[in-house]
């Protein structure tokens, strides 16, 4: 069993310590920038692997369209700073307002499903999104997106585009979402989610109101996806519709799967891995010529080597339990 | 006489076309032990989700402590002091034995007084002290089963619904868990116990209830009901 409290322990207050430094030891080689692009990019899905492992991993439903809220909430900052001039700090918190919204939504019918035709729901839900952005021309730009327009967030007065400066930018974001993540999944409410992932009728007779903590869990899972968009719409700058496809989705998924699936340890590490490795593969891939998307090929791969030798993933935690 | 806990007066319920429950009328006094008992599909596990509030009555009424349980949902219900323990056991498979007793508890606040009851459940199972840190779904279907009688005396029930505890266990284990539930009632606990194994229950409780198809056929204090001939040719194999 994985000791929850260490991630507040000495031992990673140590992990953070250095994390914090990487922006000054990059600043004295010449890919410094990549380095720091890659490390913030991990950063971003070990944050939306956190969000999603709140459905999948906690409550134990397939969240097969995670990417939706990840599109909603990029496309709401992105209007909002782009169209609307208002600023990022602003922007962000109404996305993920906007985004949990969408959550309860989405959750609402789906509330007396499981399994497949939960996933499924799921998916049909981000797909829709998808082909409405791709497709709407006078807002949001259609498969093009918002080109170049989204501004830098500034922070007294100071405008945060450097990438040292974006490092830090998520990497609180991220500790700041582990915080919520970590306190929920040891609190009462964690422990109705166990119970409702584990026998969702045992959970009813125990007093629990199914509705109520799915609910939350939608809500929460997907501010945080909407989150992980907002900063996404900044961080590149432009975004568009293609970002948003499924595999993203998929690939989010792989992450918690990866780490082992319902612990928080797991959706990190499992990102921290396939995210960074996405970027790396993007570049060296088509250093070898290779289209950038064949990387899918590699995380599927990794998945099946995964399946077949640790099935309950890296960190070889069986339980659902902390 | 007694005060009843449990009053259903003329409840109906039905899966979509198919009337599972039609009409049935029951009253469970105070510190009783009542069964309800018949075939397979008779409506029995139906009436017992519609007392614990699964599922909603289409018709009539249900009462509990003099009290309508209309539009009470189920969670209210185990705050009220209704428990289930459903067919099948239903046990957290993941969680430790220690950690399934504790949901048992989840709409209490009292800690100091639900450590208490933690104890007096390892008193009446002392074989789940033993296993406390392990698995629940490691336990043998006997533990399970204790387990899952344990888990619901922990949201410390005035009515204790019980449904077909003795399902696939051997019949040492099943006395077993007979007695301990007899103890459960003696010590203050009224029993709605849903059983097809007829003889078992009638010799175990006070008031038996037949169910039919959905209706009530015969009622009437447990040990006459042994006697009764019908009951003896119907359900007993004679």
């Amino acid at each position: 069993m994985i000791s929850m409290s260490s991630i507040l322990s000495s031992r990673s207050g140590l992990i953070l310590f250095f994390l914090c430094l990487v922006p000054l030891a990059t600043a004295y080689l010449d890919q410094g920038d990549y380095l720091l692009r890659i490390c913030s990019t991990a950063y971003l899905y070990m944050l939306l692997a956190l969000g999603l492992n709140v459905v999948t991993g906690f409550t134990g439903l397939l969240d097969l369209g995670y990417v939706g809220f990840y599109l909603i909430g990029g496309y709401t900052a992105g209007l909002l700073m782009a169209r609307l001039g208002w600023s990022y700090w602003a922007a962000l918190p109404v996305a993920a307002i906007h985004g949990g919204l969408w959550g309860l939504l989405r959750g609402a019918p789906t509330l007396r499903l499981t399994g497949d035709y939960f996933a499924i729901v799921t998916f049909g839900f981000s797909e829709l999104l998808f082909r409405i952005v791709k497709n709407e021309e006078w807002l949001i730009g259609g498969p093009n997106g918002f080109v170049n327009d989204i501004p830098a967030p500034t922070l007294f007065g100071y405008e945060l585009w450097q990438y040292w400066q974006q490092y830090y930018h998520i990497l609180i974001l991220l500790i700041l979402t582990l915080l919520v993540v970590y306190r929920l999944h040891n609190s009462r409410i964690g422990r109705a989610w166990q119970a409702i992932s584990q026998d969702e009728e045992a959970a009813q007779t125990m007093g629990i109101n199914l509705h109520e903590y799915k609910s939350l869990a939608f809500a929460i899972s997907a501010a945080i996806g909407a989150i992980g968009g907002a900063f996404f719409a900044q961080f590149q700058v432009n975004i568009s519709a293609g970002v948003f496809e499924f595999w993203e989705s998929i690939l989010i998924l792989c992450m918690i799967v990866l780490g082992g699936i319902g612990t928080l340890k797991g959706a990190l590490i499992g990102a921290a891995i396939l995210g960074s490795l996405g970027e790396v593969l993007r570049i060296s891939l088509s250093w070898m010529r290779l289209p950038a998307d064949s990387r899918y090929l590699i995380f599927g791969a990794i998945l099946v080597m995964m399946m077949r030798f640790r099935p309950a993933g890296i960190l070889r935690s069986t339980q659902k339990s902390p | 006489m007694k005060e009843p806990v449990l009053v259903l007066d003329q409840v109906h319920a039905s899966y979509g076309n198919i009337k599972a429950v039609k009409g049935i009328s029951l009253t469970i006094k105070s510190d009783e032990m009542a069964c309800l008992i018949g075939a397979n599909g008779a409506g029995k596990s139906t009436t017992l989700m519609l007392i614990s509030g699964i599922l909603k009555p289409q018709q009539g009424t249900i009462w509990f402590q003099g009290q309508s349980l209309e539009g009470v949902t189920s969670e209210k219900r185990v705050q009220m002091g209704i428990s289930q323990v459903p067919e099948g056991r239903h046990i957290f498979p993941e969680m430790t034995v220690l950690e399934n007793l504790e949901l048992g508890a989840y709409r209490r606040r009292d800690k100091i007084e639900i450590k208490q009851d933690l104890e007096q459940t390892f008193t009446l199972f002392p074989q789940l002290k033993e296993r406390g840190q392990q698995r629940g779904g490691t336990l043998s279907g006997g533990e399970q089963q204790m387990l899952a009688i344990g888990r619901a005396m922990m949201s410390r029930p005035k009515l204790l619904l019980l449904d077909e505890p003795s399902l696939g266990l051997a019949p040492l284990i099943v006395e077993q868990i007979f007695e301990i539930i007899q103890q459960i009632n003696q010590v203050g606990t009224t029993v709605l116990l849903v059983e097809q194994n007829a003889h078992l229950a009638l010799m175990v409780t006070d008031h038996g209830y037949v169910m039919e198809t959905g209706k009530i056929t015969i009622e009437g204090e447990s040990k006459e009901l042994i006697a009764d001939q019908r009951i003896r040719e119907a359900y007993l194999g004679e």
